[in-house]
């Protein structure tokens, strides 16, 4: 989802430019190397940056034993067109939210989405500390946990999200790599192991759930190069306390563009990954009645010197954001397996595996 | 006299148009077997085409009863006697009333329609029938290209041509020079006889009376019969 | 005895077409004469209804599918209310999505007229608008539709391009105040996205390019499932500022619907009685025809052919000859309605060629709606063809099958205590009220009035023929006598003529009373010499409100009027007042009035001293009808705040339907603190020159594009308009009148032709062949008379009914009556010549030698 987003909105932004001379271009920040993040501030918004996410994954176990996978995102953009409007309506920052549930018993997702310009107060991203919001969606951070609330139009969720582990930061600390260009690149960060209490409403019936989740966060200005045409991503909380972030951008044939990766120990040993120590070999294919593309969903992963088999929760776990975003992705819980036995489950995402869409 | 079941049977008719004046019929009695051809003649004035019509059921009398093969018409109502005028009555008027819109076939044509015959049969019935009456070749025509003579001979295959049991004829040839008159009158007798129906013959005229089996006189309110 | 039936069916339908198709073949001019009663009907009906569905009737902002569909709609006027009530409704736990909007009619710069902007928040607005989203998302290649949707610049509709002749990169310059803004054409929506002429943008543009920064006007609501809209709505009309309401869609859309819907429903019903006309004519047609073909009809009883089978046959002509007349009608509507809809927008196409683009959309087929009037049509035929069938197949055969039976029928009842019944019933219900906005029962009393006339025309026109002088001339009492002797025959043949022709006087006599009324109206109201008005949303004029945009600013009002040769200026400024949620908006008038003067410049009907210390305002007559307000009262008004008049009188206004209110501008300055102005009436200097003043006006740079006219000349504008709208009505009328006089004649013809033995022997008598045509056309004369005395009559009848009740009624104002003797007397003596004419041409043909041989048979 995220590559997606970013590769359409910065090609739109070129374009927009060159077609839109009269407006004032607004002049992004650059991501460079180097420059060490600092906390707390970090965890809150980077309105100068085109593009900011934040975005939380995870496996939660209703009270009677039935597993869910859960989505909640929220993305921040800055539009080219800063032309200096003083109406409260003006859209220097919009703000859009995805939040989806994954339910065996559904066989697909329950997904809404929201979108909205900051203007108001009515929607937002705060900056010194994570709080973000969107009519009644709201993320927000306090020293070591997060609350995530989601009143969605069949579905909700009211999550209180616990840190247990100290942040992953992805990259060259925290200086994450798109491509070849040394200017395509994120500040990126993770939260795995965040343990999860709260309670999820389906169809006005409310159930205690708990679970393990992942949270990333991530801003950047230019981000990919116009080669690229999709991205695989996994991150992965291991039974034994070890963490696994893993992406690889595709380019237009799909062969590999780009890769990377973190991963941490049981004992807390870090170690980047480069794009060669990254491989994501497809396995089973699953195809969509609702748009007919073909999502691989069974993976074999080789990240450094670990190998996983990824097999999701259900195979429909589509999402269809094109009244927001425009993309159609598959965003779903797996279960990472070696050798048939398993070690730990996660998110994985697939984008780009449809005809080539109109993006925000 | 004929001993079996008449065809046609009138009992003490009466029928009169004004409450203040006498009935125009009085007390006629008459019967009519099957294959019977008679005349009914009389002067102007004396109830000829009132008594036609009550006897078609176009009218409907102010006592006695007329019986059709012992049918009482008058428990008939309007379009149960219609019902029996389209199957067992022929008509040939005076002034004709050939449609001038429809040819001499389509005219003739009518009564087999209005029974429903399939147009195959229809077509080969019509034009024995235009044969019989000498018009054989002049079944396209309109009425306004034929002579009076003709119009009348169209009329008779249209009364016939569906074999009626009874003919009912009101001065066939009122409106006929007597030559052609003579024709047309010897066609009406033959084809009766060929297809053996009864027919009541009205005139005033004594010549077309006596071309009839049997003559009536209508006088004075009552039928009686002439030797 | 299935297999038997279906032959019989199959059968008797052979026969039902022979005999039909046979007849009608042996008579192409009745059978020409018949369908073109029909198809004149089905025409009439169709071209009032194509026009009165036009665009043209609702150009204001009905039917926009921008409405979209919320649940309720907080409403303010175009100065509106400030944006933290939408952050407030916004969050409100009963509230699901709020989208706010900014709707304003902009002035343009460089041309004529205003534009209807929507500003919108399309992130917000798109739950609301599911139907128009994807044209809204489809952006110009390379561009990106979120930065389509929060764009600085506008989208028009294709209506609204076509108009200012833009497309997609250019600049619209529209004024805003006393500056220019340039708004740049980011695109322009596909023609089916929205029919409307209008233009959108984005909400934080519009409030920034066109000044209203942190204003709303308007906020549409979603609620949440379980809130109840109405409730809901009632509950937040306190909560909100004045001159603000909260609408559900059903009360905006009655809103929208009852600024037409007067309209719609009058030319509606005039469609229908074009109808109608038409299934009279046809049923005189028929029964005549019925009666000439009574023996072949009563050869075909006696034959065999029951009564039913008989009626059927009969009623199956009628629906044969409606379903043709009624396709030949509905094309004719088709192009009539084109034609007329490009004749009455010549006057106002100027700005875009919208008269040609709605012939075009009218000559573009509507395949339903053809369908519908085909099947009016057809049925109006066939109920007019029953009734003379079902007397024909009640005839006794008997009579007409007599050799020589002439005489021409004269059986069959009379209904004349039943039509001077529904004549007073009629006459009753005029009397009572309208019912929901609608004069229903006065529509009712016409209808009554109409069929009890013709109820009653056989007993009026044998009276008045009976009461015709005898002459002493033989000719003209032979005529006279032959007229006598028929009456009911000609009530028939006259019915449809006497339906037209009242119509035409009731019509006349309506038009012109209203178009003295407007003419003193206009004088009364645009008292100045010169007129100026900034750019106004109706290119028709109509309208005195302007636009949202433009207002004559302080300093530019006082350069106006001290231009040389202007002696004095009344500045006005329009703005509209929203004071019930379902009603439309009432039209606020501060201009130059006090109560001293309110008599000479207004039209007021009738006035009250206001108390010392009251301020006074006046109120138009459907203000009064619609709010029940009267004078004397005290009202309370949304202008700067909740603020109370006193209703100081009542005046005439032709102009705004949905209610206008004027007060005095001072009064409304220091009320509002809006000192702006969007109409000026100049009166000059005496000696001046209006043209000089003009011109030096036009010097004023500022003044380009805005309207400034001399007042003979916008009057004799706005009465052109006024004839042009009332000539279709006329040119309607006069050609169901010409058909009704064509039945007349070809019957005259029938006539004609069957009483050949009785001219023969009136020849053997000594009549010269020219004295027969004189008696002929004496007849015609007579015919005409009957038909006009009493056609003058009830048209006389009906025109009460229209001008006190239903005018009254359907557009809450008043009417002074006033008779057109000259036209009146001009339209009796045209049907007078056309009657005797037309029997006079028909006889002259049905005597001539080659009519003498094809009416040769005796039917």
């Amino acid at each position: 989802m995220r590559s997606w987003l970013l590769c359409a909105l910065s090609c739109a932004a070129m374009l927009w430019a060159s077609t839109e001379p009269r407006a004032a271009e607004t002049v992004y920040p650059q991501v460079t190397p180097g420059l060490a993040l600092q906390f707390p501030r970090d965890h809150g918004s980077h309105p100068d940056f085109r593009l900011e996410w934040w975005y939380l994954t995870g496996w939660l176990q209703t009270a009677d034993g039935q597993p869910l996978g859960f989505q909640v995102t929220f993305f921040r953009l800055r539009p080219t067109l800063a032309s200096g409007n003083p109406s409260a309506f003006a859209p220097t920052q919009l703000l859009i939210a995805h939040a989806a549930i994954s339910d065996p018993a559904r066989g697909r997702l329950w997904s809404d989405q929201r979108i909205a310009r900051a203007a108001l107060n009515l929607a937002g991203a705060a900056e010194g500390d994570t709080n973000v919001w969107l009519d009644r969606w709201r993320l927000t951070r306090e020293p070591s946990q997060y609350h995530a609330r989601i009143e969605a139009s069949d579905f909700a969720l009211a999550l209180t999200l616990e840190t247990t582990q100290p942040m992953l930061l992805n990259g060259e600390r925290g200086y994450s790599r798109k491509g070849p260009q040394p200017q395509s690149a994120s500040y990126y960060y993770s939260l795995p192991q965040l343990r999860v209490a709260g309670s999820v409403t389906r169809d006005g019936r409310a159930t205690t759930v708990s679970g393990l989740a992942w949270l990333d966060h991530e801003w950047s200005s230019e981000y990919l190069e116009p080669r690229a045409a999709g991205w695989d991503w996994v991150g992965l909380n291991l039974d034994d306390g070890s963490a696994l972030m893993a992406f690889r951008i595709r380019d237009r044939d799909g062969r590999n563009f780009w890769a990377g990766g973190t991963w941490r120990d049981a004992a807390g040993r870090t170690e980047v990954l480069r794009p060669e120590a990254v491989q994501f070999m497809p396995g089973r294919r699953w195809r969509s009645l609702r748009t007919g593309i073909e999502y691989p969903v069974e993976w074999t992963l080789q990240a450094g010197s670990q190998r996983f088999e990824l097999q999701p929760l259900l195979d429909d776990q589509e999402s269809d954001s094109r009244a927001t975003t425009g993309a159609v992705y598959w965003e779903g819980a797996v279960i990472a397996n070696r050798d048939g036995r398993r070690l730990g489950r996660g998110y994985l995402e697939l984008t780009g595996y449809g005809s080539p869409l109109r993006l925000p | 006299m004929n001993i079996h079941t008449p065809l046609l049977k009138c009992e003490a008719l009466r029928k009169g148009y004004r409450a203040d004046r006498p009935p125009i019929l009085q007390d006629i009695n008459f019967e009519l077997a099957a294959g019977d051809y008679i005349a009914i003649s009389g002067d102007s004035g004396v109830g000829k085409s009132t008594l036609l019509n009550l006897l078609a059921g176009l009218d409907q009398p102010d006592g006695g009863r007329i019986l059709l093969d012992g049918l009482d018409l008058g428990a008939l109502d309007d379009d149960a006697m219609t019902l029996l005028r389209r199957q067992h009555y022929g008509f040939v008027f005076q002034a004709f009333h050939v449609l001038p819109y429809l040819t001499v076939l389509q005219n003739v044509e009518l009564p087999l329609q209005l029974l429903g015959v399939d147009s195959r049969q229809r077509l080969e019935r019509v034009q024995q029938m235009l044969a019989a009456v000498g018009l054989g070749d002049m079944g396209t025509r309109y009425p306004r290209e034929l002579s009076g003579g003709e119009i009348q001979r169209v009329a008779i295959a249209r009364a016939l041509v569906h074999g009626p049991r009874l003919l009912l004829a009101d001065e066939p040839t009122g409106n006929l020079d007597p030559r052609t008159a003579h024709g047309v009158l010897q066609v009406l007798r033959e084809q009766l006889a060929a297809r053996g129906g009864a027919g009541i013959l009205i005139t005033h005229s004594p010549t077309v009376a006596a071309s009839a089996d049997r003559r009536y006189l209508l006088d004075g309110r009552s039928l009686r019969q002439l030797e | 005895m299935n297999h038997q039936s279906v032959a019989y069916w199959r059968s008797a339908l052979a026969l039902w077409r022979r005999l039909a198709l046979a007849q009608l073949r042996q008579q192409p001019l009745r059978l020409w004469l018949s369908l073109l009663t029909v198809a004149i009907g089905v025409a009439l009906c169709t071209t009032v209804w194509l026009i009165s569905s036009s665009a043209l009737l609702e150009f204001s902002r009905a039917g926009s599918r921008l409405a979209g569909d919320a649940e309720l709609s907080i409403r303010g006027s175009a100065a509106g209310f400030a944006e933290t009530l939408y952050a407030e409704l916004a969050r409100d736990p009963a509230v699901q999505i709020a989208s706010p909007m900014l709707e304003l009619d902009v002035a343009l710069a460089d041309r004529p007229g205003s534009l209807h902007v929507l500003g919108l928040d399309l992130l917000r607005a798109a739950p609301l608008l599911p139907s128009l989203l994807p044209s809204l998302l489809m952006a110009p290649t390379g561009q990106s539709p979120l930065e389509m949707l929060t764009g600085d610049g506008i989208r028009l509709s294709a209506a609204a391009a076509r108009r200012l002749q833009l497309q997609a990169g250019d600049e619209l310059p529209v004024l805003v105040g006393e500056q220019r803004v340039l708004l740049a054409v980011l695109g322009v929506l596909p023609e089916d996205a929205e029919a409307a002429s209008l233009g959108i943008m984005d909400i934080a543009s519009a409030q920034w390019r066109l000044q209203r920064l942190g204003v709303l006007n308007r906020i549409d609501l979603r609620l949440n499932a379980d809130v109840d809209a109405q409730r809901f709505g009632a509950q937040l009309q306190s909560r909100l500022p004045a001159g603000v309401v909260a609408v559900t869609p059903e009360t905006a859309n009655t809103r929208v619907a009852s600024a037409t819907r007067a309209y719609r429903v009058n030319l509606n019903l005039l469609a229908l009685v074009s109808l109608l006309t038409g299934s009279l004519l046809l049923l005189a047609a028929q029964s005549l025809s019925l009666l000439q073909r009574r023996s072949s009809l009563a050869l075909l009883r006696a034959l065999g052919m029951t009564r039913r089978e008989l009626q059927w046959a009969l009623a199956g002509e009628g629906a044969v000859l409606g379903l043709l007349g009624s396709l030949i009608g509905v094309l004719l509507g088709q192009l009539a309605s084109a034609a007329l809809l490009a004749w009455i927008d010549a006057e106002f196409a100027a700005a875009g060629s919208i008269g040609a683009q709605l012939a075009q959309r009218m000559l573009s087929p509507h395949p339903l709606i053809w369908a519908g009037f085909v099947l009016l049509g057809t049925a109006s035929a066939t109920l007019g063809a029953w009734l003379p069938a079902r007397e024909a197949a009640r005839r006794a055969p008997a009579l007409a099958l007599k050799a020589g039976d002439a005489a021409v029928g004269t059986e069959g009842r009379h209904f004349p205590v039943l039509g001077a019944m529904l004549l007073i019933v009629g006459a009753a219900l005029a009397w009572l009220p309208a019912v929901a906005g609608l004069p229903l029962f006065g529509y009712l009393s016409i209808a009554l009035l109409l069929f009890g006339g013709l109820l009653l025309s056989p007993a009026i026109c044998g009276w008045l023929l009976a009461h015709a002088p005898r002459s002493g001339v033989a000719v003209f009492d032979i005529g006279l006598a032959q007229l006598r002797g028929s009456r009911r025959q000609i009530a028939l043949n006259l019915a449809a003529v006497i339906v037209s022709f009242s119509l035409m006087i009731a019509m006349a006599i309506m038009v012109y009373s209203f178009r003295g009324s407007f003419e003193l109206w206009l004088q009364q109201s645009l008292p100045a010499d010169l007129q100026l008005r900034t750019n106004g949303n109706d290119p028709r004029g109509n309208d005195p409100r302007g636009n949202d945009t433009r207002t004559l600013s302080v300093n530019e009002q006082r350069q106006l009027a001290q231009l040389p040769g202007v002696a004095r200026a009344d500045f006005i400024r329009n703005t509209r007042l929203l004071l019930r949620a379902e009603r439309e908006p009432v039209t606020l008038s501060a201009r130059d009035a006090t109560p001293e003067r309110s008599a000479t410049a207004l039209p007021v009907l009738h006035s009250v001293a206001p108390p010392a210390g009251a301020q006074p305002v006046w109120i138009s007559e459907a203000m009064q009808t619609i709010y029940g307000t009267q004078a004397g009262d005290i009202i309370e008004l949304p202008v700067g705040g909740r603020t109370r008049w006193f209703v100081a009188g009542v005046f005439r206004d032709y102009g705004l339907g949905g209610g206008a209110i004027v007060m005095p501008r001072e009064a409304y300055i220091a009320a509002s603190g809006d000192h702006g102005a969007d109409q000026a009436g100049l009166w000059l200097t005496s000696g001046a020159d209006v043209d000089a003043v003009i011109a030096a006006a036009r010097t004023l740079t500022w003044s380009r594009g805005m309207e400034l006219l001399a007042t003979p000349e916008l009057r004799a504008g706005l009465l052109r308009g006024f004839d042009r709208v009332f000539a279709i009505t006329y040119l309607m009328e006069a050609a169901a009148v010409l058909i009704g006089l064509a039945g007349v004649a070809l019957a005259g013809a029938a006539a004609t032709a069957a009483r050949r033995g009785e001219f023969g022997m009136l020849r053997h008598l000594g009549l010269l062949r020219r004295q027969i045509l004189a008696m002929l056309a004496g007849e015609g004369l007579l015919m005409g008379a009957v038909g006009m005395l009493y056609g003058l009559l009830l048209g006389c009848g009906l025109s009460l009914v229209l001008v006190y009740v239903v005018n009254r009624q359907s557009f809450n104002w008043s009417i002074d009556l006033a008779m057109p003797w000259w036209q009146l007397g001009a339209l009796c003596a045209a049907l007078l010549v056309a009657a005797t004419v037309a029997n006079l041409l028909s006889a002259r043909a049905a005597l001539g030698v080659g009519a003498l041989r094809a009416v040769r048979e005796d039917w």
